[in-house]
């Protein structure tokens, strides 16, 4: 991934770092900690092509969504879209962007004003760009409620009175009626009923098949991500410790943390022989205040050495191609566990 | 909608059926004391809108050879119903006239306060930092006065005249707006509608005005008619101190308060006004609670 | 705990500052001090003496410097009217003040939290009816036209009671009924709410399912609990004690400082309407403080939860 041309990615993300200072719990006087949201995250993604997310809640996944929307200001590093720096927040560039990137929420139902209609909702994107008049945006937005699987007569409902599936095509159908280049789709699916998980991630594929939109979809469940995406990269405490080819990623997680991840997927058709050397997180759960110095992940690293407590690791190339962030990355699992 | 789920399917089910008589239907299923309180503000309001026609005697116009007559039924004539005060001047046409001055100070003070705190409860939401900050202090520094003691300060320092004071009634509990708008903001930026309209492109005009206020607009209102009595309070007990509306414009506080001095003679004059104030006060409140609880279950 | 203190002590003192500034802006939006003050056609250099005197014409913020340490030193000048420092002319109503409203809130605790427990406990009876009802009345009667009322009955009609004036404890007590039955209504409905919610909570109803009886359930798990929220509405009722007294003190002639703020404020004599305003609101912010301490005291949670909170 990383060797390719940049001229090639959609979205190009570049050292991405994003700091908030938090008032620590009892201090006054403006004593404030440093929190690490996301901490210099670097990614790619090509046209027609999706980018998993993953890592536990607090990692930063969110964070990096807003950062690559342009929906939060970068403390550091360059997002680039279409080649293009993004515009600074709240002008008529970054307004006028908004057409190109859109979002999918995790919670349809927050996500949409609950005293309009939902077809005028998801008209209005055209209306606020003046991409298309009354009549015409009507119009649009019927066909693209028909693309994504909804009667003509969800129209002129109340978000209120839709199914959490039918929401959520809903919002999919506001976010896709400005035909936008790429989605954001944040946590899509787990609000949503199990039954009805795998209708939307069926439609999420079909629509990129038919209209080539790039997807990076953020979930914390494996499954998913493993089946929508090309590329996954994994995070841990606001760094990306693991990052890939979708396929071999997961076949064969090379940093530990990932390796816990993969183990933890409850399915039968990863088969037994990972389950031999299947890795249980120990220690405390991460806090991304207090982050641990040297490795992030070294106090519940199970091969944890002295020199990880000491240097963080960079993210550096396998021979397979893909990046992560280990000192012991090319230690065998025999060596490893010894 | 909410009014209609009170009256089953009935109102639903007879779209047809005239406007007078719905009314008439929905009074009807309406609490009794809510429903009284309904009728004594449409009273009220009529009165006050029409007052120039209803009141039988110009509100200054003085009768020197009938002062002080009592009302109708403490043995006066018809010419005065509810009696005259101590220059002659009818008590009913007064009343009339102080009904709309109160009403009007009152719903002018509500609106102010209420644009006035959703528009800095907006800011503070939408610019956070020290805009926000700022706004904060100065809710902490309202709610934290009396806002009796606040008025009468800047009554001292400004004098009196009439718009300025119903400017200064719209400074009563402008922090609840606020907070409220703020708080609401807040949680929409936070998760959900706003900000999914906001990251659709809209401008931030867009977003409050046709997303946010919409969805915010019951709870305001809500609290509303919590500080539109207050108002009518206030603005009753600084004119009884002769420090609100000024002779010879006239207010019920004001009635009230020149009465007072007839209080053993000529008790209706201040007993008038005074039962109009707190019927009028008293109906709003029970309003509001009921509003409250069909309309806003976050309040509960 | 003792972070807990100070930030609610640098909190009060914040709320004291604002209240200067407050009084700062107002004097200087309100126009000219001196024009307002000596007349308009006071002659030229009696201004110029003035303005120097007032340190008017040096920079705002000098002004507002020295306006806000004169200020906190209690000094705001003398009363217009009478030429004696403003402060101590406000000092000295203050016993009148606390004279009525100390007797009215024990009126209010007294008649309103027992009135209150019982409606919780007979929730929905007619006497609980009547108490709601009451406090409605009691939230919306302006306190000039129960006062006038009650004139009107004991002093009028009945001659039991004198009107006005401050000759004899006798004309405390048609003062001290306004305020007091006024609040009593306030503080059932405050009491009452605070109990029916502790008595939803589960560990009552565990109380009860375990055999308590149910007076005892009441007595030890109820009421303590419900005294938290109660609180609250003490210390606000302490804090507005003064701002409650200015209608009634007026109604009754009675001496205190709410009859001396509305007669400041009629003469526009500035420097006494100040000190009042100072005044006021550091009792307004004592009270609170002592409502944050003592919910810190009683509820231990507070500490905790309000300090991260911020």
């Amino acid at each position: 991934m990383s060797d390719r041309p940049p001229a090639l990615a959609l979205l190009a993300a570049d050292g991405l770092t994003r700091h908030y200072r938090v008032r620590r719990p009892g201090a006054m006087f403006g004593r404030r900690d440093l929190l690490r949201a996301v901490d210099g995250v670097s990614f790619a993604i090509r046209p027609g092509q999706t980018l998993g997310l993953v890592g536990e809640s607090g990692c930063g996944k969110s964070t990096t969504a807003k950062l690559v929307l342009g929906l939060a200001p970068a403390t550091a590093g360059t997002v680039s879209f279409d080649g293009a720096p993004l515009p600074a927040i709240g002008t008529a560039a970054w307004r006028d962007l908004r057409r190109r990137m859109q979002m999918v929420f995790q919670d349809p139902l927050g996500a949409l004003d609950r005293r309009l209609a939902v077809g005028w909702q998801i008209m209005e994107p055209l209306l606020i760009h003046r991409l298309a008049g009354p009549r015409d945006a009507r119009e649009r937005a019927r066909a693209v409620m028909a693309s994504v699987g909804l009667q003509p007569h969800h129209f002129d409902r109340y978000p209120h009175e839709l199914s959490g599936g039918q929401r959520q095509r809903v919002v999919l159908a506001r976010a896709l009626i400005t035909e936008p280049r790429l989605l954001v789709c944040d946590e899509p699916i787990s609000a949503l009923d199990v039954s009805i998980q795998a209708q939307v991630v069926n439609l999420l594929l079909d629509l990129q098949e038919k209209l080539g939109v790039s997807y990076l979809f953020i979930s914390h469940d494996l499954k998913v991500v493993r089946q929508v995406s090309h590329d996954v990269a994994v995070m841990y405490l606001g760094r990306v410790v693991e990052q890939g080819e979708a396929d071999a990623l997961f076949r064969d997680p090379v940093h530990p943390y990932t390796r816990a991840l993969v183990a933890a997927i409850p399915s039968p058709a990863l088969g037994g022989e990972r389950r031999r050397e299947r890795i249980v997180l120990s220690g405390d759960p991460p806090n991304p205040i207090a982050v641990p110095a040297g490795c992030a992940f070294h106090p519940r690293c199970p091969w944890a050495v002295a020199d990880c407590k000491a240097a963080t690791p960079a993210l550096r190339p396998m021979p397979d191609g893909r990046l992560v962030a280990c000192h012991r990355a090319e230690a065998t699992p025999e060596s490893r566990a010894a | 909608m909410a009014i209609q789920d009170s009256l089953g399917g009935a109102a639903v089910a007879a779209p047809a059926r005239s406007g007078a008589r719905r009314a008439g239907r929905l009074l009807l299923g309406l609490p009794p004391v809510v429903a009284v309180s309904v009728a004594w503000l449409a009273l009220a309001l009529v009165v006050a809108a029409g007052a120039d026609l209803l009141a039988p005697y110009a509100y200054s116009a003085l009768d020197l050879k009938a002062r002080l007559s009592p009302p109708v039924f403490m043995g006066g004539g018809w010419a005065h119903p509810l009696g005259t005060d101590e220059l002659g001047r009818d008590v009913l046409s007064r009343l009339i006239v102080s009904v709309r001055m109160s009403l009007l100070i009152a719903l002018f003070g509500t609106m102010i306060a209420a644009g006035l705190g959703t528009v800095l409860g907006f800011l503070a939401a939408h610019f956070r930092g020290r805009v926000e900050a700022l706004i904060l202090v100065l809710i902490d520094f309202q709610a934290g006065m009396p806002f009796m003691i606040i008025a009468l300060s800047v009554l001292a320092f400004f004098g009196n005249n009439l718009v300025l004071f119903i400017v200064l009634m719209g400074f009563h509990a402008w922090e609840r707006y606020a907070r409220i708008a703020r708080g609401l903001t807040l949680a929409a930026n936070e998760q959900g509608y706003a900000a999914a309209v906001r990251q659709l492109g809209a401008t931030p005009l867009s977003v409050y005005g046709r997303h946010v206020l919409p969805n915010i607009a019951s709870t305001l209102i809500v609290s509303m008619t919590l500080s539109f009595p207050e108002i009518v309070l206030l603005e009753s007990g600084l004119s009884f101190l002769g420090l609100g509306v000024q002779p010879p414009l006239t207010s019920l506080g004001n009635m009230v308060g020149y009465g007072r001095e007839y209080i053993s003679r000529a008790p209706w004059i201040m007993l008038a006004p005074s039962v109009v104030i707190v019927m009028t006060t008293f109906s709003i409140s029970m309003l509001g609670d009921w509003l409250r609880d069909r309309l806003d279950p976050t309040l509960k | 705990m003792l972070s807990f203190i100070v930030s609610r002590a640098a909190r009060a003192a914040i709320t004291i500052l604002l209240v200067v500034a407050f009084a700062f802006v107002v004097m200087r939006l309100s126009g000219d001090p001196a024009l307002l003050i000596l007349s308009v056609d006071a002659p030229p250099e009696a201004i110029e003496a003035f303005r120097k005197a007032w340190g008017l014409d040096r920079p705002i913020w000098e002004q507002f410097l020295t306006f806000a340490t004169r200020a906190l030193a209690g000094d705001f000048g003398r009363s217009m009217r009478d030429g004696r420092p403003a402060l101590a002319l406000v000092l000295e109503r203050v016993p009148a003040t606390l004279a009525i409203t100390l007797p009215a809130l024990a009126l209010k605790l007294a008649l309103g939290i027992p009135a209150g427990i019982f409606a919780a406990l007979n929730r929905n009876s007619w006497a609980d009816r009547a108490a709601m009802m009451a406090s409605v009345a009691g939230f919306t009667m302006p306190s000039f036209v129960l006062a006038l009322l009650l004139v009107l009955v004991f002093a009028v009609q009945l001659g039991w009671l004198p009107a006005s004036g401050s000759d004899t404890p006798l004309h405390a007590v048609l003062p001290i009924l306004t305020l007091g039955t006024a609040g009593a209504a306030i503080m059932a409905r405050f009491t009452r709410s605070a109990m029916l919610e502790v008595l939803g909570q589960p560990y009552i109803r565990a109380a009860s399912a375990k055999g308590l009886g149910w007076w005892l359930v009441v007595l030890r798990h109820a009421l303590p609990n419900a005294a938290i929220p109660t609180v609250t509405i003490i210390g606000f009722m302490v804090g507005s004690l003064v701002a409650g007294a200015v209608i009634v003190e007026s109604v009754f002639a009675w001496p205190g400082i709410g009859r001396l703020l509305v007669s400041s404020v009629a003469n526009r004599d500035l420097a006494v309407v100040q000190s009042l305003l100072m005044v006021i609101a550091g009792w307004m912010v004592l009270a609170n403080l002592a409502v944050d301490l003592a919910y810190g005291w009683l509820d231990p949670r507070v500490r905790t939860i309000t300090s991260r909170a911020d």
